[in-house]
């Protein structure tokens, strides 16, 4: 019996101490926010076939997410895995638009369609057991694939693909580092995706100055959109 | 020819629509010069319902219709954008430089709308109105007084993106 609770506790204690040293809320790091001019021309050391996973959600984040991606210069991310709500026609179309503009040849990009974790308005009850069926899905895509990094905004979808993504880092699977950029729509409160994302996110960026006093950790970087 | 582009966005706003058919809207139309109201009606079709006749539109030709799967074009060829307070339309309106007023849907449960449009309002960027303050806004002219938003740079993001993934 001591033996079981003994080992329990060692168990649990690495776990502590695991958790302590991948989490990005609990690294020391210090994050400075990006100051494009002074950073321009800075050559990019390994320019190889890294992989990006982007997670599109309804709407206005997908809207958002398009105009982000045209910030990030996709030679260096030529393998790309979308992660879509499987309702989502509009997410759909844009990645089409996206990828017409690219060169096939050279890069490739994958779709995975997952069921939503949460519709809006959905009741609570039942949220638990379609969050697992996403979670299901999304752990699937993200083993089989294993991106170099996960770049996202605030859909419900990216909650969980941050989590799977934060799993993989603490079984020492690999490290993949996820970049959160809250809405444009808010300024002075996260949304419940945010709040969530900023205990899993590397890097947190926010749009509006107000949340930096209620978040330290994250960074401003105005006028993105 | 002066153009009014009215939308409501991948859902539907009642209240917004119901508005942009009422005599006083149309009349403020009118009397701010412009010739054309087009209407991006979404689900509430069923509150889309312009005066029938045409001494009751001021002079004013309606056009409408649901959805469409290129908003920009019909925002390019507007002189005043009237939105739901939606990133998407939001930024669409800004970005193409056209006078907008995005009216807040205060139905809405999770109302970061209102928050957004505040702050834009807030800096010139645009003008903020409830349903019910829509025909006074564009009455008044001050859609004509705003700041032009700033361009965006996303680049920020690709150098935070290569920073994370050089590590």
């Amino acid at each position: 019996m001591i033996f079981i609770l003994s080992f329990a506790g060692a168990a649990a204690l690495a776990l502590a101490l695991r958790l302590y040293f991948v989490l990005p809320i609990f690294s020391r790091r210090q994050r400075s926010t990006v100051d494009a001019r002074k950073r321009k021309g800075k050559a990019v050391r390994n320019a190889t076939q890294r992989m990006l996973c982007i997670v599109l959600g309804s709407g206005g984040h997908t809207a958002e997410m398009t105009r982000l991606l045209s910030g990030v210069d996709l030679d260096r991310y030529s393998r790309r895995l979308y992660i879509v709500g499987e309702s989502d026609l509009i997410s759909l179309d844009q990645i089409g638009v996206l990828e017409s503009k690219r060169d096939g040849e050279k890069e490739e990009y994958f779709v995975g369609r997952v069921p939503r974790s949460r519709r809006v308005g959905q009741p609570w009850l039942t949220t638990p057991m379609s969050v697992l069926r996403c979670f299901r899905q999304v752990a699937w895509l993200m083993y089989r694939h294993l991106p170099d990094a996960v770049l996202c905004n605030g859909p419900g979808n990216c909650v969980v693909v941050c989590v799977v993504a934060t799993i993989i880092r603490v079984l020492g699977v690999k490290r993949i580092p996820i970049i959160y950029v809250e809405s444009f729509a808010r300024v002075k409160t996260l949304s419940l995706s945010g709040k969530i994302m900023y205990l899993l996110a590397d890097r947190f960026i926010v749009q509006w100055p107000d949340l930096l006093r209620q978040y330290p950790r994250a960074e401003h970087v105005p006028n993105l959109v | 020819m002066s153009v009014v582009y009215v939308t409501v966005g991948s859902t539907g706003f009642d209240d917004l629509v119901s508005v942009v058919c009422s005599r006083l809207f149309l009349q403020n139309l009118a009397s701010r010069r412009f010739q054309q109201l087009i209407v991006q009606y979404g689900s509430s079709e069923d509150v889309f319902m312009p005066p029938a006749a045409e001494s009751d539109t001021f002079g004013v030709e309606i056009k409408s219709f649901d959805y469409t799967s290129c908003t920009q074009r019909f925002i390019d060829q507007a002189d005043l954008v009237i939105c739901h307070a939606g990133t998407g339309s939001i930024l669409e309106a800004l970005h193409s430089r056209k006078p907008t007023i995005v009216v807040v849907n205060r139905g809405l449960m999770d109302n970061h709308q209102s928050e957004i449009a505040a702050e834009l309002s807030g800096r010139g960027y645009l003008i903020a109105a409830d349903p019910d303050g829509l025909a006074e806004a564009v009455a008044s002219g001050a859609y004509t007084k705003l700041t032009p938003y700033p361009n965006a740079d996303p680049q920020p993001i690709g150098e935070i993106l290569d920073e994370e993934t050089m590590v």
